[in-house]
């Protein structure tokens, strides 16, 4: 059923690239070839995987409990930010392993408590987490400016706002050589059994599900919804902020102004909706998304369809997803 | 410079006009968001509209030359969207959350779209702006006409219509039903009123509405278009219309502290006032933030908000 929604989405998004005027032939063989014709590019799409899965479990967690954290983006820069400040203080001062740890928590941390003020605003003062956390996503892109031109600054930037580069030692191991994959994506499985366990076999995963269909009867069951609120925001803010720690010590190693535009953030929130907002459904819907942004990359190279046209499709999939959702009766 | 340069009569004087010049670009919006939202139906694709008036407005200016066409063409662009929403959203009852944030990917994705493929090739063009209006005599007082009286014509509309949606709101017949479609549509649907029909009428007044805004920014505020050009400001008008307690009315406070801030911080960094710019970006969105403790205080948002009526 959400195939079809996703057929549908594909081909009403797919028109859209031909008003671009690009080449139909190419266009599709470009979208769906590309992203299996190397090691090299396969190995791209498992970094979105890794990075998209992680985000959108922690999302898909907020949707059950009627929680929509738009603010993945600002997390994930949060994160990141705080891996490579963390790794600025404690390089060549402790062992390595013990920093990658810390990198990493620090990571999680950052992510976290950046989802903690609009989990504490709602749960406190009933305001929209819609809006307080994307108003959190343009603060974070501040952030980051602010974070490149004074604590995370590397020593070889010169004018240009750029970060350090992590040395080899502090960097999560290459799986395959000669490509970008690294040990991230076990972090991602990893990440994905554990939403399963929590959103399906735990008390707390049965509270997150009793608050988001019905608020009223939740407390009457005895659960106490605003703890549940916050937790699960910090939940959700932990994973984005742990994706970022992983996409900067296992991809990227350094970052500039530039990061602030991955789009990880965005895409998730339409990765866990099209997932239906479950712990499984999420990890191939992440897998289907993976595939579609690394064709999209290659088709602006390839015939300069911008690559913006991504968003534009997945509005309309998601759009299409809920409406065929809705003549099957079912919600999201 | 420092600080002082700022806090000049001048100075003071010119932030106040500014505040009053960037305001439609929240204002519309947010009136036309307490409309839809009067009627039971959140519409979070604020931001997708303006980013798709923003473009064709700019579109359509640059092509004919004149800002009034692109901002017709940009209306246009609300009434279409304005009916998907409601299509979706009303007739079909789909969540309401889920249409709006796609109709924002939707509108983010294919207004910079638009503009890299019909403008490929064009380096940086620009549009002309809505003129300043001098109102006679006014505009000649000191401070008062400097601040409040050399606006371009949508800033004195937009004033206009704070006034003009309360009284449609509580005065009129419409009014009555779509405040009654929003707080308790049984009894509207017993009166043998159509509930998707009203609700549609409001859903469509807001995003009209939500258009003006978005073609603010390019008839009338920048010459030249960016990506996102709208820079979270569909997602602002949504929470003003919780600050202001779902009245048109109370929602000018926290609107025009946000505006006053935000302009303050863009004359601070004209003024080069030594505090980096990051700082002086993050100010308005970390003040909107502060005020929801303030202002969310004893909020009442309309019963039937976001339950789909079938």
């Amino acid at each position: 059923m959400n195939a079809t929604a996703a057929a549908i989405g594909l081909g009403l998004g797919f028109s859209l690239v031909l008003l671009t005027g690009a080449d139909p032939f190419v266009a599709i063989n470009t979208l769906l070839v590309y992203p299996v014709s190397d090691p090299y590019n396969a190995a791209e799409v498992l970094i979105w995987f890794t990075a998209l899965l992680i985000i959108a479990q922690g999302i898909a967690l907020g949707i059950r409990a009627n929680l929509w954290n738009v603010g993945a983006e600002g997390q994930f820069l949060i994160g990141s930010i705080m891996t490579l400040w963390t790794y600025k203080q404690l390089a060549n001062h402790l062992p390595a392993p013990l920093v990658v740890v810390a990198m990493i928590a620090a990571g999680i941390a950052g992510g976290a408590a950046w989802a903690l003020v609009p989990g504490v605003i709602r749960a406190r003062y009933g305001g929209n987490e819609i809006v307080v956390t994307l108003l959190l996503n343009l603060v974070a892109v501040s952030v980051l400016w602010w974070a490149l031109d004074g604590p995370i600054r590397g020593r070889l930037s010169a004018g240009y706002p750029l970060s350090d580069v992590i040395a080899p030692d502090y960097r999560l191991p290459i799986l395959l050589p000669g490509t970008r994959l690294n040990a991230g994506l076990f972090f991602a499985l990893a990440v994905a059994l554990i939403y399963y366990l929590l959103a399906e076999r735990t008390h707390f995963g049965y509270s997150v599900k009793a608050v988001g269909s019905n608020p009223y009867a939740a407390v009457v069951a005895g659960i106490r919804v605003q703890r549940v609120i916050v937790l699960t925001m910090l939940i959700a803010g932990a994973a984005a902020g742990l994706a970022g720690a992983l996409h900067v010590m296992g991809v990227l190693y350094r970052i500039d102004a530039g990061y602030a535009e991955t789009g990880f953030g965005y895409l998730a929130i339409a990765v866990a909706m099209l997932g239906g907002a479950h712990p499984i459904g999420v990890v191939f819907s992440s897998a289907f998304f993976s595939f579609i942004m690394i064709g999209s990359q290659a088709m602006q190279r390839a015939i300069q369809v911008p690559f913006p046209i991504v968003y534009a499709v997945v509005g309309i999939m998601l759009i299409s997803l809920t409406a065929v959702q809705r003549t099957y009766r079912r919600t999201v | 410079m420092g600080l002082e340069s700022v806090f000049t009569p001048d100075a003071l004087i010119a932030v106040f006009a500014i505040t009053l010049r960037i305001a439609p670009t929240v204002l519309y919006a947010s009136l036309g968001e307490v409309i839809s939202e009067r009627a039971g139906v959140v519409n979070l694709g604020l931001e997708g509209i303006m980013l798709l008036s923003a473009f064709t407005a700019f579109y359509f200016s640059y092509i004919t030359g004149d800002p009034l066409t692109g901002l017709g063409m940009a209306l246009l662009v609300g009434v279409a969207m304005g009916l998907l929403h409601a299509m979706l959203t009303v007739v079909l009852t789909l969540n309401q959350v889920v249409v709006g944030l796609s109709i924002w990917l939707f509108g983010f994705g294919f207004s910079d779209v638009l503009y890299r493929v019909l403008f490929r090739g064009v380096p940086s063009p620009t549009v002309k702006t809505l003129p300043e209006l001098q109102i006679p005599v006014l505009s000649d007082l000191p401070v008062i006409g400097q601040v409040l009286f050399r606006h371009n014509v949508l800033v004195y509309i937009g004033f206009l219509l704070v006034p003009a949606v309360w009284l449609f709101l509580y005065r009129t017949r419409l009014g009555l039903l779509i405040r009654a479609a929003g707080e308790n549509p049984k009894v509207v649907k017993a009166a043998g009123h159509s509930v998707p029909l009203i609700r549609t009428i409001a859903v469509l007044m807001g995003a009209v509405l939500a258009s003006v805004s978005g073609a603010y920014f390019t008839t009338a505020f920048l010459r030249s278009y960016v990506t996102n050009i709208t820079f979270g400001r569909g997602f602002i008008a949504l929470a003003m219309v919780y600050f202001g307690n779902w009245s048109p009315v109370r929602l000018l406070v926290p609107l025009l502290i946000f505006n006053y801030v935000d302009s303050l911080q863009l004359m601070m960094q004209a003024a080069d006032v030594g505090i980096r710019y990051y700082f002086l970006n993050m100010l308005p969105f970390i003040v909107l933030i502060a005020m929801m403790p303030v202002f969310g205080r004893n909020v009442k948002p309309p019963s039937a908000l976001m339950k789909p009526f079938r």
